[in-house]
């Protein structure tokens, strides 16, 4: 079976479509793209590409990345399959309720799609180290919580070494409630991360404990009163199981009974389950989206990937070639201006001196003079510059050469 | 009372069992489009032309909220480029069977609550031999269909208002747009974020008297600090009109003042529904109008021309126009929807009842001005949402080309959605020019040229066209799968809108830029 899948893995004509954008570069295609077999040798041989979760996002992103053309996929999920996840979670059938998440879904897309690996881990994000997350290129997350987005950030910031440049894991993160949705591309300590817009969230709907004790006016009130405050005083230390049908049933008919005697209406089963289990509304089509998204995010840059020049992952000095007439003003105008380099308000200094500084005023002050100055007379041949700037998360590296 | 004799005594009161299966599969949907809305889907019947990895991916988000039935119109063979793309053919084993059974087979496996039905025929046959076929579906969805079909296909289903909505979708590698061909498209229950107005600023009579009777000096010092602040409001309006010529706070002096009186009404600092007055104190003073879209539609041609047999919203719209015009407040007739409220359950309940009460009233007078029957459930959401209503009008597919001045305001107003639409039209023109079977490989300049006779001569195509084409010249043929599973979110998505009348679908072409990952409506 293995053998015959992989023989047939790449029939001619399999890569047809995608191909058309790998083989030729469109006019909007960043320069460092190499058109042709570099880029797809990368995508199907070396890529190495983590999903985390594989509920809704997770189908879809890994169906995505699977017809993209990586072949090596991992992929993590703790859960287990819910009949309502149905709805949505389409590599999942009636017969697999019950299953791990993690683990159909692989199967799942290794039979549909010959010749890609998809290793499935039936568990925690937090069950793995730092070695296991360092192996990938790419992460990415169709999560439901915030604490797991948190961890999993925090983990890839962490991960991030300035000596090395592999240790750099972009983290590519979606969401979605209902039928909206957002994607958005983490590259850990360069772009602001998770943490950093953590204050952007809306707060969970909390009901103060005196209304839900003394003062219900709402459904709501009722269902928070039997399981916050009933469910523990009649059964003591026994766990509310919100995913068992008994235990809802209970709290849904003492919800309904305080709410007759309050005279309140609308405590129904179907509310009572979305506050206890605080079910945030899902279908397939939002989903695809947002999976869609993300992994088209993941497919540019997996297109990137080799850049070894790139100013913030290469880890190399950009070359550049000036005039020996040059002046340090029109260097910095040319940095400002340059397509690839677009700095605002560029300082620059080399190894053993200051050339320019914006701020803070002495320092722009006492460095002012250099502007008028040839950077010839400052910078050796082959020598390096560095570029900061309040706007540029990272220091940039210049090696100048002199035109003859 | 323990809980336990609670449970006892109320069983008999308490009817409603565990869900069934169904419900509990659909649960997370059902929370946004509710029993109604899931009737409607499972009603639907649904045409896809062609079985590409596009058609498809927009199909399986059709199949799993669970449409009714689905038929996917093609005559082709699987080949192995189809098995590369599609997520719902097999790989090779399925190169050289059906695409349109492959594909139905697969799709089938999402949902057994949903037919799904393989249709072998070509589009120019059905066209020229079953037309009347077309028109058992509720709406036709077509992806990447040749310029002359396409024209055909539009053509006729624009011909009468009862035949269904047909969904252009057209894609290129990175590129792609959509668009939805109706006459119109009525939405009662469009889910808005917005509240209906609470109407205090005309207080009706009950909620008035109540609230001019509240004994604020006398009164317990728990249940003063419970009062609902509607209430207050309405009372504290009252008191300050009468020494203001009937008029509400106006300037922002006035207005100060009003709510430093709010304040002053506290017995006790902490109290949080005098605070809760002070913060929606704005809703005293803010009239309560007709919104201007809604009262837009009670002139409406198909208002003003009203027949027994015109469609029931426009009967709803029609006594909504007469109630304002008739009722004495001239606003839209009171729901019985209010927020949460800082107060003890029994002044809130109370509250409540008011409210349902006076809604039940204005209600019966808004049916008395009903021409035709109107089902009680259409009346209760027209009511709900009455507010929000829309009424959308649509155009032909093809509309844009044929106004000239519509794409020189668009060159100004959206010229990268007008580039990307031009350079995907210009294609759709080649292909049909090109060879039967013979590589689509059109070149920058000949796509350019052909989008060129789109615009009135002389008009310049936009500066951001050049990076639109290439795209398409780039990848003229290739239906990427990133590309296609966007597409089959979005395109579904607007289908549902579409099927359920919930929420609000687009009106106009969605256009589809994942080089800079973008989306546009032109």
């Amino acid at each position: 079976m293995s053998s015959e899948s992989s023989a047939s893995a790449d029939w001619p004509g399999r890569y047809y479509h995608i191909d058309q954008v790998l083989n030729t570069p469109g006019p909007r295609t960043d320069e460092a793209f190499l058109a042709g077999d570099g880029v797809k040798n990368f995508l199907r041989d070396q890529a190495k590409i983590l999903v985390i979760g594989a509920g809704g996002l997770g189908c879809e992103i890994l169906a995505n990345l699977a017809l993209t053309g990586f072949k090596d996929i991992h992929v993590i999920d703790m859960d287990t399959i819910d009949i309502s996840n149905l709805n949505r979670q389409f590599l999942f059938r009636p017969k697999d309720v019950g299953k791990s998440k993690a683990i159909v879904a692989a199967e799942f897309i290794m039979k549909r799609v010959p010749g890609v690996k998809v290793t499935p881990y039936f568990g925690k994000i937090q069950d793995k180290d730092d070695d296991y997350y360092m192996q990938f290129n790419l992460v990415i997350c169709g999560l439901d919580s915030v604490e797991a987005r948190r961890w999993m950030n925090a983990t890839l910031v962490n991960l991030v070494d300035p000596e090395n440049p592999e240790s750099l894991k972009p983290m590519i993160d979606g969401g979605t409630e209902g039928f909206k949705g957002q994607a958005r591309v983490i590259l850990p300590t360069i772009t602001s991360c998770y943490e950093c817009s953590l204050d952007m969230l809306n707060k969970p709907t909390a009901f103060p404990i005196c209304t839900i004790a003394n003062t219900p006016r709402l459904p709501e009130h009722c269902i928070e009163w039997a399981s916050v405050l009933e469910w523990p005083r009649v059964h003591g230390d026994k766990k509310l199981d919100t995913d068992d049908p008994d235990h809802i049933g209970w709290l849904y008919r003492v919800a309904a009974a305080r709410a007759a005697e309050f005279k309140i209406e609308g405590v129904t089963w179907s509310l009572t389950q979305g506050v206890v289990k605080n079910i945030i509304p899902a279908i397939a089509s939002t989903n695809a989206i947002i999976a869609a998204a993300c992994c088209n995010e993941a497919f540019k840059i997996a297109l990137h990937e080799k850049r070894d020049d790139c100013p913030v992952c290469g880890g190399e000095a950009l070359e550049i070639t000036i005039s020996p007439e040059m002046t340090v003003e029109e260097l910095i105008d040319m940095l400002v201006e340059k397509q690839d380099i677009q700095i605002k308000k560029p300082s620059l200094s080399t190894p053993t001196k200051q050339i320019y500084l914006q701020a803070p005023p002495q320092l722009e002050q006492s460095t002012r003079p250099n502007l008028e100055k040839k950077v010839s007379e400052l910078v050796p041949p082959n020598g390096e510059v560095t570029v900061t700037a309040t706007t540029l998360p990272f220091s940039l590296s210049l090696r100048i050469s002199y035109s003859a | 009372m323990s809980a336990l004799n609670i449970e006892e005594s109320t069983t008999a009161l308490v009817t409603e069992q565990a869900p069934d299966n169904k419900t509990k599969r659909y649960d997370r949907q059902l929370r946004l489009w509710a029993a109604s809305g899931q009737n409607a889907l499972e009603s639907s019947r649904i045409l896809v032309i062609s079985g590409t990895a596009t058609s498809t991916s927009i199909l399986k988000n059709l199949v799993l909220p669970g449409i009714g039935q689905f038929t996917i119109l093609d005559s082709t063979k699987v080949t192995p480029e189809d098995a590369g793309n599609n997520f719902f053919l097999e790989g090779p084993s399925s190169i050289g069977k059906s695409r349109a059974e492959e594909a139905v087979r697969l799709l089938s496996e999402l949902n057994d609550g949903v037919e799904g039905k393989a249709d072998l025929r070509s589009l120019e046959e059905v066209l020229e031999k079953d037309k009347e076929w077309l028109s058992e579906f509720t709406i036709v969805i077509a992806h990447n269909l040749e310029a002359a079909l396409l024209d055909k296909l539009s053509g006729l289903l624009w011909e009468d208002q009862g035949f269904p909505s047909l969904v252009v979708v057209r894609s290129a590698g990175f590129l792609a747009e959509f668009y939805i061909q109706y006459h119109e498209h009525t939405v009662i229950e469009s889910h808005p974020e917005t509240a209906q107005s609470l109407r205090l600023d005309k207080p009706f009579p009950s909620l008035l008297d109540y609230s001019m009777s509240l004994d604020f000096e006398n009164m317990d010092v728990t249940d003063h600090a419970h009062v609902p602040y509607l209430f207050i409001l309405v009372r504290l309006l009252e008191e300050w009109k009468k020494t203001h010529n009937g008029s509400p706070p106006a300037t922002y002096a006035e207005k100060k003042e009003f709510k430093k009186s709010i304040l002053s009404m506290r017995k006790k600092h902490d109290e949080e529904n005098f605070e809760e007055a002070e913060a929606q104190a704005y809703r005293a003073w803010t009239p309560t109008t007709v919104p201007s879209d809604i009262s837009a539609l009670f002139t409406d041609p198909k208002v003003l021309s009203l027949t027994d047999s015109s469609p029931p919203f426009y009967h709803l719209v029609y006594a909504l126009s007469k109630f304002v015009e008739d009722q004495p407040y001239h606003a839209l007739p009171l729901t019985s929807t209010l927020p949460d409220i800082k107060a003890s359950t029994d002044s809130y309940i109370h509250l409540q009842k008011l409210y349902k009460a006076r809604a039940e009233e204005e209600k019966q007078i808004f049916k008395s001005y009903l021409k035709v029957p109107v089902e009680e459930d259409m009346v209760d959401a027209f009511l709900k949402n009455s507010h929000a209503l829309k009424l959308l009008r649509g155009k032909k597919w093809g509309a844009l080309e044929a106004d000239k001045e519509a794409l020189v305001s668009a060159i100004e107003t959206a010229p990268k959605q007008l580039s990307t639409h031009l350079a995907l039209t210009a294609l759709t023109s080649l292909a049909a020019k090109n060879q039967p079977n013979a590589p689509l490989t059109p070149t920058v300049e000949d796509l350019t040229a052909e989008a060129q006779t789109l615009l009135p001569p002389g008009t310049d195509l936009p500066d951001e066209f050049p990076d639109a084409v290439g795209e398409v010249a780039r990848s003229p043929t290739a239906d990427l799968p990133n590309t296609a599973a966007l597409l089959g979110g979005l395109v579904a998505q607007e289908v549902i809108k579409m099927i359920t009348k919930q929420y609000i679908p687009i009106n106009g072409y969605c256009i589809v830029d994942l080089i800079e990952t973008w989306t546009g409506i032109l």
